[in-house]
């Protein structure tokens, strides 16, 4: 059988079930040969980049040698992200429910926490709780309250504390418009059975809501594990700070750079299969 | 059909607006228990706020509200009392033109919700009046599919399910059978019929005339925001007395 077999009109009337299954057939081949043609564009490029490499006297040894030192920082990196996105979904769900709450004090402070924290470099973010906030505390001691140093954070706390704050903060318009796009039937359902309005959000729309935003919290996720490569400033033994202790010594800025960004890019690779996953396993109750 | 006693809503000048639109203007109305009432009425001309009007899921503005037992005198000037609103709703089953079923949730699940999250039932208390409730409408063999594998009949027949769980002394109906298929209006217009033969209170906006015929007890007319005329639907449907009904009724038969 051929596409040819089809095209021309056969005497009688074709078998619909043969005609169904050659169609798909054909389908299917130029898919997967779509999806060869790609794969080979992409390993084009990174030989493409590796024969770029070579030409400045770049020292793949030198990468190979150091490779485990700079994963052992990758626990830290996924460490740091995990624990600041579960943080960070908290303080969007507070922010959003805020948002949307009638009372003025909650619309006030939510509204304020997204506007100082949008507007400000994440860096500066870190520099104010790593080295502002323990000012405040030391001044708090000094004046006899003791609980005051509770502000004086270590490095990695001091990180956790600024991803969660910064990422809760732009998560929160996620949430506001996740819980917004359930429609007021739903609510209207909830409250009609007598439901009270924090029942209503707990079992009907929040349930429903994050089904929706499932795939921006995976790309948030995705993006603040890369982005927590800046608490390498207050010397956190993640994947940057280790890179950049050996490029700075010997020299060696592509190779450890390079083996960081393939590191990070590794990573996001496992989280976006997480999220698929998730996202397939959330579906359940949506497929026909 | 024995209807004496008191009524079970009633109904007290009420009024709304939405900003400047006078929706409501003054309807009065009692509801005796086992009354089946059908409103009917060209859109707009506020039936729908009506019914909505009556477990506050919109809020009136003037007049006021009993349902079994349970008065809410509007107060524009005040916010309403949330546990009087509850109240009411624990009396009232709500079927929605949409459905509005829950989609995360398999029929059986939808129909127990509201005993375990606000009757505060176990589950183990729940499934039984759960099955019970998806047998009286028929729809037992589905009771683990969810809502997007049911057809809409099938939909609004769970949602009439869930709201029977809740064991309402009245059933609102809000144009249950506006968004199904013609073929598909048969199946909940006879789970409705069976309601009212079994003496459920009904109110139902609806233009259902085999429904009407079948089962109401008392038809009403409602345009402009008021109650023009009411009485038996044989009366209502072939001798209107007030002309607005008669040019209504001629577009709708």
């Amino acid at each position: 059988m051929s596409a040819n077999t089809l095209a021309s009109p056969m005497p009688g009337s074709p078998d619909p079930n043969a005609v169904g299954r050659e169609l798909m057939s054909i389908k299917r081949r130029s898919e997967t040969g779509l999806r060869i043609r790609v794969a080979a564009v992409w390993i084009g490029l990174v030989v493409l980049l590796i024969v770029g490499l070579l030409t400045i006297r770049f020292s793949p040894q030198y990468m190979i040698e150091h490779a485990g030192f700079v994963l052992l920082g990758a626990g830290v990196t996924v460490f740091v992200s995990v624990v600041s996105i579960l943080i960070a979904a908290v303080l969007a769900l507070l922010g959003a429910l805020g948002r949307l709450s009638a009372s003025a004090i909650a619309q006030g402070v939510s509204s304020f926490y997204i506007s100082v924290i949008r507007g400000t470099p994440l860096l500066i973010q870190i520099y104010l709780i790593y080295l502002g906030l323990p000012q405040i505390g030391q001044q708090l001691v000094n004046l006899g309250i003791p609980q005051g140093s509770i502000l004086i954070l270590d490095a990695v706390p001091a990180g956790i504390l600024a991803l969660s704050l910064n990422y809760g903060a732009y998560m929160t318009e996620i949430f506001r418009a996740g819980i917004q796009s359930i429609s007021y039937g739903q609510r209207e359902a909830a409250l009609a059975m007598g439901m009270t309005r924090w029942q209503m959000m707990r079992r009907i729309v929040l349930p429903q809501a994050i089904r929706v935003i499932i795939p921006d919290i995976g790309n948030q996720f995705i993006a603040m594990q890369k982005d927590s490569a800046l608490v390498s400033v207050m010397g956190v033994w993640e994947i940057t700070f280790r890179a950049s202790r050996f490029a700075r010594k010997d020299a060696k800025f592509m190779e450890m750079f390079l083996l960081a960004a393939l590191l990070y890019w590794i990573l996001t690779i496992i989280s976006s299969r997480l999220q698929d996953w998730l996202e397939k396993r959330m579906a359940h109750a949506y497929e026909r | 059909m024995p209807m004496n006693g008191k009524p079970i809503v009633r109904v007290q000048n009420l009024h709304k607006w939405f900003d400047m639109l006078h929706v409501l203007k003054g309807v009065s109305l009692d509801v005796m228990p086992r009354e089946v009432v059908m409103i009917i009425g060209r859109s707009g001309s506020g039936k729908s706020t009506l019914l909505r009007c009556l477990n506050y899921l919109e809020q009136p503005s003037l007049g006021a509200i009993r349902v079994a037992g349970v008065t809410i005198a509007a107060d524009p000037k005040r916010k309403p009392d949330q546990k009087k609103i509850r109240d009411i709703r624990l009396r009232t089953g709500m079927v929605f033109q949409e459905f509005n079923l829950f989609p995360h949730m398999t029929a059986l699940e939808n129909v127990i919700e509201g005993l375990i999250t606000v009757k505060k039932m176990t589950r183990e208390q729940a499934v039984p009046i759960g099955e019970i409730n998806l047998a009286r409408v028929g729809m037992s063999d589905k009771r683990d599919v969810h809502p997007i594998r049911l057809s809409g009949g099938q939909k609004q027949r769970v949602a009439i399910a869930r709201a029977l769980a809740m064991e309402p002394a009245v059933m609102l109906f809000d144009e249950p059978t506006s968004a199904l298929d013609p073929e598909l209006v048969g199946e909940v217009i006879s789970v409705m019929e069976e309601l009212a033969r079994e003496g459920m209170t009904m109110l139902v906006v609806s233009h259902e005339m085999a429904f009407a015929r079948e089962a109401a007890h008392r038809v009403i007319y409602m345009d402009q925001g008021e109650i023009i005329e009411q009485g038996k639907p044989d009366d209502i449907f072939s001798r209107p007395s007030d002309p607005r009904t008669y040019q209504f009724l001629e577009r709708v038969l």
